[in-house]
């Protein structure tokens, strides 16, 4: 008994630490070869508090956690500053846990390789689980909130997180923070349940094995990550002979995942009932192996090597057949009562909710709130003497290469401008620069009377220009109704605290008008259908439209659109041309829009703008552009002249 | 003393060097670090071993040879196995960085679960063999490793220059979709990658092995090899050597001060990451690094 709940308490210690690298790795996409220094980090703090100055437990392990952030965000700054790529994070995670380590063993408070032994033992079974529990619960609350999403639209694609004005420094950061808090929980709690650290122990292995867990288990979810690391624990110890092994095939595994089936376990999926048989054939298997290897142990004296083995097989084999029909069975039994247990709930929940609003919300902030994701007013667009866009001379080049050359473009509000051009004359690199995608070589962009030459990408969307890419950039693994939610970041009105708790009062009732919100947009959209498909098993041409309600989700003045007809056929054109028609005069918006089917440009567009190797070689409304001989010669070549023969 | 200094800098430096070439000829073309090759590189001095000591006795020059042979066909085997499906299917650099990752996890415990954590010595080349140069002592090995390091360097350099494959592989470098598209055979072309880079290591690992000793954890990815890389710039082969010298020099300048009472040589490896550390802070994409920026 007290073996297993040895064994158990290791594997709750280790998935809190593991949770932490799900975060980190397996939603944000970062790569940390350090994880087990932030635990030891933890670690060594929470049991010199304890060892030395006699602190009680809770205390110490938040003083770990602090510490383990605090380094944390001091080592990734510099790597994460620069957006470098995510090997240089590796790297600076790892040259982190080999300093540290060199710094443990020849400290004095550390004591050293020797390590600190006899630290009070204040850890068991018993407040291991409440901790493990704890962080599944603030990991999901988190990733439910409009921070988690916002991280998890980073890891998916950070260009395209950036362009929904998603800051990837402070967000990447978070991350970091919050995971290390967890890595320095996890140290904590592991020194107070061994009883003896030293700078061996939270050695490449340990980060090793956490990273198998996080690869194995699937990145982009928690369950995955859970169930992988439990069974990294519980399995070893079954093959204790193979220890040397161990870690052979924790390497081996990660190689195998990644090549053969890189969402691993359960890969941007969590617990549910569709998956429900899949967890209990994995926990199937580990029973059923346990089983086996203590039945081998015991009948070989008796019945020799190779019927033992027959036995251990067959009844390892029973087991994880049984169990795995056990599994289907239940989530058929449950199949029909579980929606409607879940509405019961969601309705008492609800009520409670009212309740507290009720009694805790001062009515202005209640109103604050309800207004927080109702579009912003606009001016009124034939009001204005100034126009919304105003491009001056804008010019860029790649190397020799004069993409953009000495540009002029006025776009006057609630106007829908058409830009148009043969390949590679520069459109996209019009909306690029624009939207701070380049830093401008020379000339000027002026937005609502702002100048935007110099501003980040994030601060240029979040100041009223969002836009869609010609090959589109969704958040292919979250769902449509996720991808506008992301969109929404701006509208959260909530702190962080309150997002790792979900306060029922004030982060649920903002999700609630966020989703509402989203609904809306898919709408307007004509998604609405497939608000929980997702996005990435979508249609191309719905793809394209969810992409212009992400961007719509910001509010924006002015939408950039960069082919939004691409791949379409025509009657889908057709509606296409109907849809940003509707959503133009709906939302007051001003558009300025990149295409090559002329039908759409010159049904949608008052005026166009033709653009040939870089400057710009016609303006006007769509009858002057399609009788101008500029453009006709851009588009179809040098008129030859025919010369009548004899 | 400075002269002894310098000198014995170089010779680890132009090692470092060596290894260096090989992460970051990897990382021009296919824009990952591969962590795995640190643990071919210790298999180059495993193999060395292998023949010059355990079963064999192999004189040093052959053993060196089929090191480096043994070692390339590591790497391409390597390759063939855990990033050719990741590469084909245009995986995300963070797969393959977790899959060079659990190669070299896996292959160095696989060294310590069959040949064990014993450190093993590879016979003296030129057995005792040094000469003086203005006060200075230079190992015979040692020149000789810096000598063959420089050589293999500039061989590798000319390679890239002067042949059809090498101006193939710096095109890849640039534009890999391009090269494809041009009629360029990717999988042969990062197959000679691989063969190169592997080589490269398998002849640091001997060095390395002679120099001071054969464990399996001698190519760990917290050797300061893949730090040089990361200094002169990843995919930069005039920074990996750059950045392998410097950090040669700066080792053996750190092993020789004390300040006060407190030698730094202990803390040599936090100073190796501190340079590393001021570096990313100061220049980000390293000394000859170049900011890889997204097609939108």
């Amino acid at each position: 008994m007290a073996y297993a709940q040895a064994i158990f308490t290791n594997s709750a210690i280790y998935i809190i630490a593991a949770m932490g690298l799900a975060i980190f790795t397996g939603y944000t996409g970062l790569f940390s070869l350090g994880h087990a220094a932030f635990m030891a980090v933890g670690a060594y703090t929470a049991a010199i508090l304890t060892y030395f100055y006699h602190w009680p437990l809770l205390p110490a392990l938040l003083m770990g956690m602090i510490v383990s952030v605090l380094v944390s965000l001091v080592v990734g700054y510099p790597t994460l500053r620069a957006k470098l790529r995510s090997d240089y994070f590796a790297i600076a995670t790892l040259g982190f846990g080999e300093a540290l380590k060199v710094i443990l063993e020849n400290l004095d408070l550390t004591q050293g390789a020797r390590g600190l032994p006899g630290i009070q033992k204040l850890a068991g079974p018993l407040n291991t689980a409440v901790w493990m529990v704890l962080t599944i619960w603030v990991c999901r609350n988190f990733l439910r909130s409009t921070y988690g999403r916002k991280i998890i639209a980073i890891g998916q694609d950070p260009v395209a997180a950036e362009m929904i004005g998603i800051r990837l420094l402070p967000n990447q950061m978070l991350s970091l923070g919050f995971s290390a808090a967890l890595a320095g929980l996890s140290g904590g709690l592991l020194a107070h349940y061994v009883t003896f650290i030293q700078p061996a122990i939270f050695s490449m292995d340990l980060s090793s094995l956490l990273t198998a867990g996080v690869v194995c288990g699937g990145m982009g979810s928690l369950t995955g990550p859970f169930v992988a690391t439990a069974l990294f624990v519980v399995v070893p110890e079954l093959f204790r002979g193979l220890a040397l092994w161990r870690l052979v095939l924790y390497g081996v595994l990660l190689v195998v995942i990644m090549n053969l089936r890189p969402k691993g376990l359960y890969g941007h999926e969590e617990l549910s009932l569709g998956n429900l048989p899949k967890l209990f054939l994995i926990i199937g298997l580990t029973v059923g192996l346990t089983i086996g290897s203590v039945l081998y142990r015991d009948y070989v004296p008796e019945w020799g090597e190779i019927p033992a083995w027959l036995l251990a097989a067959v009844v390892a084999l029973g087991v994880t057949v049984a169990m795995n029909y056990a599994g289907r069975g239940l989530a058929w039994l449950l199949r029909p009562v579980l929606p409607r247990l879940g509405a019961t709930w969601h309705r008492g929940f609800n009520r409670i909710v009212r309740l507290f609003d009720g009694l805790f919300i001062p009515r202005e902030r209640m109103a604050r709130t309800a207004g927080a994701v109702d579009p912003r007013p606009h001016a009124d667009a034939a009001a204005a003497d100034t126009p919304l866009l105003s491009i001056r001379g804008l010019s860029k080049h790649f190397g020799g290469v004069v993409a953009v050359d000495g540009v002029d473009l006025d776009v006057w509000p609630g106007q829908i401008v058409g830009l148009i051009g043969p390949n590679g004359s520069g459109k996209t690199t019009v909306f690029n620069l624009t939207s701070g995608v380049y830093p401008i070589d020379s000339g000027a962009v002026t937005f609502d009377g702002r100048a935007l030459a110099g501003q980040s990408p994030t601060s240029i969307v979040l100041s009223g220009i969002s836009r869609t890419f010609q090959n589109i950039r969704l958040f292919s693994n979250m769902t449509v109704l996720e991808n506008v939610q992301t969109a929404l970041h701006t509208a959260g009105d909530y702190g962080l605290l309150a997002a790792f708790v979900q306060w029922p009062w004030t982060v649920q009732s903002t999700e609630e008008r966020l989703r509402t919100r989203a609904m809306e947009l898919l709408g307007v959209i004509e998604l609405g259908a497939y608000a929980d498909r997702v996005a990435g098993t979508l249609p191309y041409g719905l793809q394209r439209k969810l992409e212009i309600a992400r961007a719509l989700a910001l509010q924006p003045k002015l939408l950039l659109l960069d082919e939004p007809a691409a791949g379409m056929n025509p009657q889908e054109s057709l509606d296409l041309v109907e849809l940003i028609k509707r959503i133009h005069e709906r939302m007051q918006l001003t558009v300025v829009l990149i295409e090559h089917h002329m039908d759409v440009v010159m049904n949608l567009c008052e005026r166009i703008a033709v653009l040939n190797f870089g400057k710009k070689i016609a303006e006007g409304t769509p009858d002057e552009i399609q009788s101008n001989p500029l453009v006709l010669e851009a588009y179809l070549g040098q008129k030859v002249e025919y010369a009548p023969q004899g | 003393m400075i002269l002894q200094t310098i000198i014995t800098g170089l010779s680890i430096g132009s090692i470092y060097a060596l290894m260096a070439v090989g992460y970051s000829l990897v990382f021009s073309v296919l824009n990952f670090s591969n962590f795995a090759h640190g643990a071919i590189i210790t298999l180059g001095a495993y193999i060395a071993w292998a023949i010059m000591v355990q079963f064999l006795r192999v004189p040093f020059l052959p053993a060196l040879l089929l090191s480096i042979l043994g070692a390339g066909i590591l790497a391409f085997l390597n390759e063939r196995i855990a990033y050719r499906t990741l590469r084909r299917r245009r995986a995300p650099s963070l797969y393959l960085m977790i899959s060079a990752m659990g190669v070299a996890i896996a292959l160095q415990n696989l060294l310590y679960a069959t040949i064990g954590a014993k450190l093993y010595a590879l016979p003296p080349v030129f057995a005792q063999d040094a000469f003086e140069v203005g006060g200075a002592t230079i190992s015979r090995m040692d020149l000789f490793a810096f000598v063959f390091s420089v050589v293999a360097i500039g061989l590798l350099h000319c390679g890239l220059m002067y042949t059809k494959v090498g101006t193939a592989i710096r095109a890849a470098s640039h534009d890999m979709e391009m090269v494809s598209v041009l009629g360029v055979n990717l999988d042969v072309l990062v197959a000679v990658l691989f063969l190169i880079a592997g080589g490269l290591g398998g002849m640091a690992g001997v060095f390395m092995g002679v120099k001071y000793m054969v464990y399996p954890s001698m190519g760990w990815i917290t050797n300061k090899a893949y730090i040089g890389a990361v200094i002169g710039g990843l995919g930069s082969l005039p920074g990996a050597i750059v950045g392998g010298m410097l950090l040669g020099l700066l080792e053996a300048l750190v092993s020789v001060t004390t300040i006060g009472s407190v030698q730094l040589s202990t803390y040599r490896d936090v100073f190796s990451f501190g340079i590393l550390a001021i570096l990313l802070i100061v220049r980000p994409t390293g000394l000859f690094g170049r900011l890889v920026e997204e097609k939108l």
